[in-house]
């Protein structure tokens, strides 16, 4: 049976057919004794070769309900669901390579910051989370603040909040991070995703520091992140303001294949990624009220800057071209 | 507060759910002396050893009947999100806020007065997809208030706040109520939930504090033998998204596109005995709201039994229990293609 090979089909033919059949036969004679038909389907699962069984009872657990979906709504079978997607994306689109992934704490509390880029979706906070979740010895799914706009539309909110994302706010960060998550933050926002291409890798400004202010109130170290490849993704070479005021976005970006291209303009241009997670900054010296000294706010939010923006050069420059 | 004698409560809206629930527990309480029920009908079932009172909060002559009854309590279960028996949709604005208006104006007047407990709505926290996740009490204001009811609750807290700056002397709190849900409640929230399939809003998918019914009135009692002060989150622990609460209720979902949202449960809604779900609901249910419930339980010190998952689930389970026709699950796909012939 296909289950040694790792890739069962179910329905195909010959044997394969065969084990549905039984199973079928099992859920309807469950269904005829008065059990109700998801019931019976898990008492018939047994009939099916592991790895089938397996999917079949992730499956029929969520038609129950029964599922792990934590009360900010990240939703862990979900997330696990759509990996291979972004595995896809890690391994053979962007061929990330990662350093310093063990800067990012094993557990407790932790404010990861990087530069923003490569429009709508953030794919910059997912290609992180792939870097902490593959390459880090203790795995852990990090939570990543994003653009309130987001959690507007239909499908993208959805589809946001279950693989970990939150709407930027500094409400949820520190309730986040109170509750010792890893979190991920963009300060540059807006100005990050929707600046033009001639502007790539060059960081806008801070907001207001809101991040430092987070930090300092939780007592959580600050992980600075440099992302180098996220910004050629979507090369925006114009904007159309009427056009973004028209769908309530923030910008209406214009690339080489957007909207020319339609909806296969969004497929992301296969750009060369590096990641580096830099020492973290610990804030535990400071008292939680340091949060409201704007000098000591604007220093460190300074100083997170500076990092991140050196060690984007020097990753530039290690990574050579741009798409090869 | 008047130790021999025991609690002289007066309740607003008694012949409401919520008025006549505290009512009832209220008067078989051995700490209370007296409990009055004033509303503008009698309440419909059998609530205890209570006065009645009938009077309609929206006039001038409760300035004259509240201190007449020498109460130490005022309870007002007076705010109401849904229209009431006697208490049509187009008048709701007047009996929120006029009546709570003219209710404060009496409790000005009553010098016995000691507490008073507002029955109030986390609506004032609006429904926005990018809001904070679970609402601290202090960030009411933060997000645009859209909908005629969220307007109405922030106009009646400002009149609360008001009041409650000007009589230091008298401990008021406002409890602000996360949308209740129970098998015997009869609300528009209710009923749509107990539709054999439920339609919801396409691509979205709320995130829902609902607080079961027993936990609603348990808070309330908490907060009249309560010292607690200003506004008060009432919410189960945790939140879960609408799509859960349809698959713990084996509820097929079928997505309408918003803008036809509510238009369509107008319509089909009331067809179908669930009634229009309007305004408030249904931008509750495309964004969902949370609340942040630590006060309630740490300074009211009062624990709700169920969670929100826990609430769903009981009453997904006792809907079931006494539901007509066949059930619509969506393993029924699964048992036609197991020929099992239904």
């Amino acid at each position: 049976m296909s289950a040694e090979e790792g890739r069962p089909k179910v329905g195909v033919a010959g044997e394969d057919s065969e084990v549905l059949t039984r199973f079928l036969r099992e859920v309807r004679s469950g269904v005829e004794a008065g059990v109700d038909p998801v019931t019976a389907a898990g008492e018939a699962v047994g009939s099916l070769p592991a790895v089938v069984r397996e999917a079949v009872e992730t499956i029929l657990r969520r038609l129950r309900g029964d599922y792990s979906e934590d009360e900010w709504g990240f939703d862990e079978d979900f997330a696990e669901a759509v990996f291979p997607l972004f595995r896809f994306l890690y391994d053979v689109w962007w061929r990330v390579d990662v350093e310093g992934v063990r800067n990012v704490p094993a557990h407790g509390r932790g404010l990861m910051v990087a530069n923003h880029a490569g429009s709508l979706f953030p794919f910059d906070a997912s290609m992180m989370t792939m870097a902490v979740m593959r390459e880090h010895p203790l795995p852990r799914w990090p939570r990543f603040m994003v653009l309130d706009w987001a959690f507007v539309l239909p499908f993208l909110s959805a589809f946001m909040r279950r693989v970990g994302g939150v709407p930027a706010s500094p409400h949820n960060a520190t309730a986040l991070l109170e509750r010792d998550e890893l979190v991920m933050v963009f300060p540059e926002g807006v100005k990050g995703t929707g600046k033009p291409f001639s502007e790539r890798y060059r960081l806008q400004r801070f907001g207001r520091g809101g991040f430092v202010e987070v930090a300092l109130r939780t007592r959580s170290p600050i992980i600075p992140v440099a992302v180098v490849g996220s910004e050629e993704i979507y090369p925006k070479v114009a904007d159309a303001p009427g056009l973004a005021r028209a769908v309530g976005a923030p910008f209406f970006p214009i690339t080489p294949t957007f909207p020319l291209l339609g909806p296969l303009g969004l497929v992301p241009l296969p750009s060369k990624w590096r990641i580096e997670f830099c020492d973290p900054i610990d804030l535990s010296e400071h008292p939680p009220e340091a949060a409201d000294d704007r000098g000591l706010v604007f220093d460190i939010s300074e100083q997170v800057r500076e990092t991140i923006q050196a060690k984007i050069y020097e990753n530039l420059v290690a990574r050579g071209g741009a798409f090869l | 507060m008047a130790p021999e004698e025991g609690r002289r409560i007066a309740i607003t809206g008694v012949s409401g759910h919520w008025g006549s629930e505290i009512a009832r527990r209220l008067a078989r309480d051995p700490r209370v002396s007296y409990v009055v029920g004033i509303d503008t009908h009698a309440p419909p079932g059998d609530v205890g050893e209570v006065d009645f009172i009938e009077a309609d909060l929206r006039g001038a002559l409760i300035s004259r009947l509240l201190p007449s009854t020498e109460v130490d309590t005022v309870v007002h279960c007076g705010i109401l999100w849904y229209p009431e028996p006697g208490k049509p949709a187009r008048s709701l604005h007047d009996f929120n806020v006029i009546g709570t208006l003219q209710l404060l104006a009496a409790c000005e007047r009553t010098p016995t007065l000691e507490r008073v407990v507002v029955r109030g709505s986390a609506a004032i926290y609006g429904c926005e997809g990018a809001a904070p996740l679970f609402f601290p009490e202090e960030l009411a204001g933060e997000m645009p208030l859209r909908t005629r009811f969220q307007r109405d609750v922030s106009e009646l807290e400002s009149y609360f706040e008001n009041f409650a700056r000007r009589h230091p002397e008298i401990s008021s709190c406002m409890l602000r109520f996360q949308p209740e849900i129970g098998a015997d409640l009869d609300t528009p929230l209710v009923r749509y939930l107990s539709l054999p399939v439920v339609p919801t809003q396409l691509g979205y998918d709320p995130r829902l504090q609902l607080l079961d019914a027993d936990d609603a009135t348990g808070a309330l009692e908490a907060a009249v033998w309560g010292d607690i002060r200003g506004p008060v989150n009432i919410a189960p622990s945790g939140a879960l998204s609408l799509s859960r609460i349809l698959r713990i209720g084996g509820r097929p979902s079928l997505p309408i596109p918003h803008p036809l949202f509510g238009p369509a449960l107008e319509r089909l809604g009331s067809r179908l005995g669930a009634g229009p779900v309007v305004g408030d609901a249904v931008r509750l249910l495309r964004y969902g709201r949370g609340v942040d419930n630590g006060r309630m339980r740490r300074e009211l010190g009062f624990q709700p039994k169920l969670s929100a998952v826990e609430a769903a689930r009981e009453l997904m389970t006792r809907l079931d229990a006494r539901r007509i026709g066949p059930p619509l699950h969506p393993g029924i796909a699964l048992a036609r293609l197991a020929g099992s012939g239904r």
